[in-house]
């Protein structure tokens, strides 16, 4: 199992001093319940099926992984506001455009053209904050209606048509195998989880965003610039989203306008998965890294698993769907648990 | 003047202003948008749209929001189209089971949301994922091709003119919401919880039954919009729904509804959905991209949210 000790970027963990205490803490934790399912889907899958721990489907199953976690860490930058990010397909998708576009048009060496696209999700993604900021209007509204613009822009321009003219370079990177089972791109989705657990924990804009989520007015009074934290968190959002994209593009060796899904609905479980089984409240404010890669990690395993005990590719999204009612039931019923004896 | 003031106060009054305007700057530029064909395909989208857009305004109207209409509409139009060619059932009995799983769909949202104080958003956003896994998992992304001859005929069929039948259930539906929402005490105490659910706790209102009902009452409105749109494509597509979603929002807001919930409004609802549908007529009639639909829904959103707060700030003198 190759899931990296990311440290666990909750607030409260940094404060206590007392390690019994912490102790029971995280064994009462949403990770652990994480770490524990993980273990015993994969024991399961491991005996029922056969192939799941053969090399093929652990490489499958990583880079798969890769993207899902990718996915739900551009979701997790924006709940930490408060906000949603219905947009995040939409900006990958056009990312990846850009960067097809860069190679294929321009003629621009590669790594200039990954950077464009990755710049291009960036702005969109701040375009979406800046919208939220001034406008002073849910999320909600304005991504819904800029995930309809930047998608419709992008299928305008293209004509709907996929760029398939991809270096060897890019493509060899989705193809590459490290100890014959280990997908680079799962190294680089861990790199940017520490990269992101380090930000919301020891610097100040990473501290300063979950203020603004928390209590945006008592953030402003304390001198934080919230309407730069909001853009800052949603220009975040957009640089995962277009990097998740272009891991997609190497896996695949093209950038297809409909790779996910009409209006890149196709992310949006996923994308809200990761978080929200990983603990990460919608109201903002708080956030766990580590919740978010178990948790989409643990998505992406089941589906796989579930692929291979024969349930039918079809009926896959229902058991997503039923997993994101129980797992947020769970999470409730654990909450007040821990509320009546006085732990959390 | 004082009556033009409270005129441009109402909601129902800038649509309209808007679609008489859009009305006559597109046929002074094509003779051709007012012709009887013209017209009936207009009138054609208009009779799916607006049932797609009171789901999700019923829905606003509490505070809400539901991400699982399309899903609803699509698993009503297959059960609608399977019932008939799997079980040879008649169509007014295949046509009742269907709006049954509509209305117990979103009354199973409604439930969910109630017991559980989970945002709307998730769980319908869960919801949407399980029915339309049971979509596809039970039609394995086939049509159903075996529509009886008599619902093709209705989805083809004319009433008076231009005027297709299809429109008369989507009138009928449009007339029972106004009324529902002006003088039922239900569509009272739906309004009530959107606007303050605690102080509608307070005076008496059940809260939990009144957003279940509406839940349950989204779902139903999905449904009929799901089993027209089989009607008219004469098929039972497992697509259908898959583009609700944007649409569903962009009509309640052009139509000056508050997503905080407790303002909305059925008539104006239906001037945005005219709106729309005039509008995607004009690309195609000016041959436009149609790829630009999805740029000027998303655009339209933008301004409607926008001068929606405009005008409530105006309202109570400037915010």
């Amino acid at each position: 199992m190759s899931v990296a000790p990311v440290p666990s970027a909750l607030p409260e963990s940094s404060s206590d001093g007392f390690a019994r205490l912490s102790r029971t803490r995280f064994l009462l934790s949403n990770e652990f319940g994480l770490i524990l399912l993980i273990a015993a889907f994969a024991l399961l899958f491991a005996v029922y099926t056969s192939g799941f721990l053969s090399v093929f489907n652990l490489f499958s199953l990583g880079r798969n992984a890769a993207v899902n976690i990718m996915i739900g860490l551009a979701m997790m930058t924006v709940i930490v506001t408060g906000g949603l990010n219905l947009a995040v397909g939409a900006i990958g998708v056009c990312a990846a455009m850009g960067c097809g576009w860069l190679l294929q048009i321009l003629g621009l060496p590669w790594p200039v053209a990954i950077l464009g696209g990755l710049a291009l999700g960036a702005g969109l993604g701040a375009v979406n904050g800046w919208m939220v900021v001034r406008t002073g209007l849910h999320s909600f509204i304005i991504t819904l209606a800029t995930m309809s613009i930047f998608f419709g822009v992008m299928i305008f321009l293209t004509r709907a048509e996929a760029f398939r003219d991809f270096p060897e370079a890019m493509t060899a990177f989705g193809k590459m195998r490290l100890l014959t089972y280990l997908s680079p791109l799962l190294l680089l989705t861990f790199a940017v989880a520490l990269a992101l657990a380090w930000l919301y924990r020891f610097t100040v804009t990473g501290r300063e965003m979950l203020a603004a989520g928390a209590n945006p007015a008592a953030a402003e009074l304390s001198g934080i610039r919230v309407g730069r934290a909001i853009i800052l968190c949603h220009m975040l959002s957009g640089l995962l989203a277009g990097i998740a994209a272009m891991m997609l593009v190497t896996r695949n060796g093209a950038a297809i306008p409909s790779m996910a899904g009409q209006l890149g609905q196709d992310w949006l479980l996923p994308a809200f998965l990761g978080p929200v089984l990983g603990g990460t409240l919608l109201q903002g404010g708080k956030v766990s890294v580590l919740g978010t890669v178990l948790g989409a990690f643990l998505v992406t395993m089941l589906s796989s698993g579930l692929l291979m005990l024969q349930v039918g590719a079809f009926w896959v999204q229902t058991f997503l769907g039923l997993m994101l009612l129980v797992a947020v039931l769970l999470d409730k019923a654990r909450r007040s648990w821990l509320a009546r004896r006085n732990l959390a | 003047m004082t009556n033009l003031a409270r005129l441009s106060r109402t909601d129902w009054f800038g649509p309209l202003l808007a679609t008489i305007l859009a009305v006559l700057l597109i046929q002074s530029l094509s003779a051709n948008f007012l012709s009887a064909y013209n017209i009936q395909i207009l009138l054609l989208a208009i009779a799916v749209n607006a049932l797609v857009a009171y789901s999700q305004m019923i829905i606003i109207a509490i505070g809400q929001m539901n991400l699982s209409v399309g899903a609803i509409g699509g698993l009503a139009a297959i059960s609608f189209a399977g019932a008939m060619e799997v079980w040879g059932l008649p169509a007014p009995l295949a046509l009742t089971f269907a709006l049954l799983i509509g209305l117990g769909c979103g009354a199973l949202n409604g439930v969910l949301i109630r017991i559980t104080g989970i945002s709307a958003f998730v769980i319908t956003l869960a919801t949407l994922s399980i029915f339309k896994g049971i979509n596809l998992g039970i039609t394995e992304a086939q049509p159903f091709y075996g529509i009886p001859e008599g619902v093709k005929r209705f989805g083809g069929a004319v009433l008076v003119g231009p005027v297709p039948w299809l429109l008369v259930p989507t009138l009928l539906v449009t007339a029972i919401l106004w009324f529902t929402l002006r003088r039922l005490p239900v569509g009272r105490f739906i309004l009530a919880v959107g606007s303050n659910d605690h102080a509608a706790g307070l005076s008496g209102i059940s809260v939990g039954r009144t957003v279940i009902i509406a839940h349950a009452i989204s779902g139903l409105l999905a449904a009929i919009a799901g089993v027209l749109v089989v009607a008219r494509l004469q098929i039972g597509q497992p697509s259908i729904g898959d583009d609700w979603l944007i649409l569903s929002f962009a009509a309640p807001v052009i139509g000056g509804a508050i997503l905080a919930g407790g303002h909305v409004s059925t008539t104006a609802t239906f001037l945005g959905v005219v709106i729309v549908a005039i509008i995607t007529q004009a690309l195609v009639l000016f041959s436009i991209d149609p790829f630009l639909v999805q740029v000027v829904l998303g655009v339209l959103i933008l301004a409607a949210v926008g001068l929606n707060k405009l005008r409530a700030g105006a309202a109570t003198g400037g915010r």
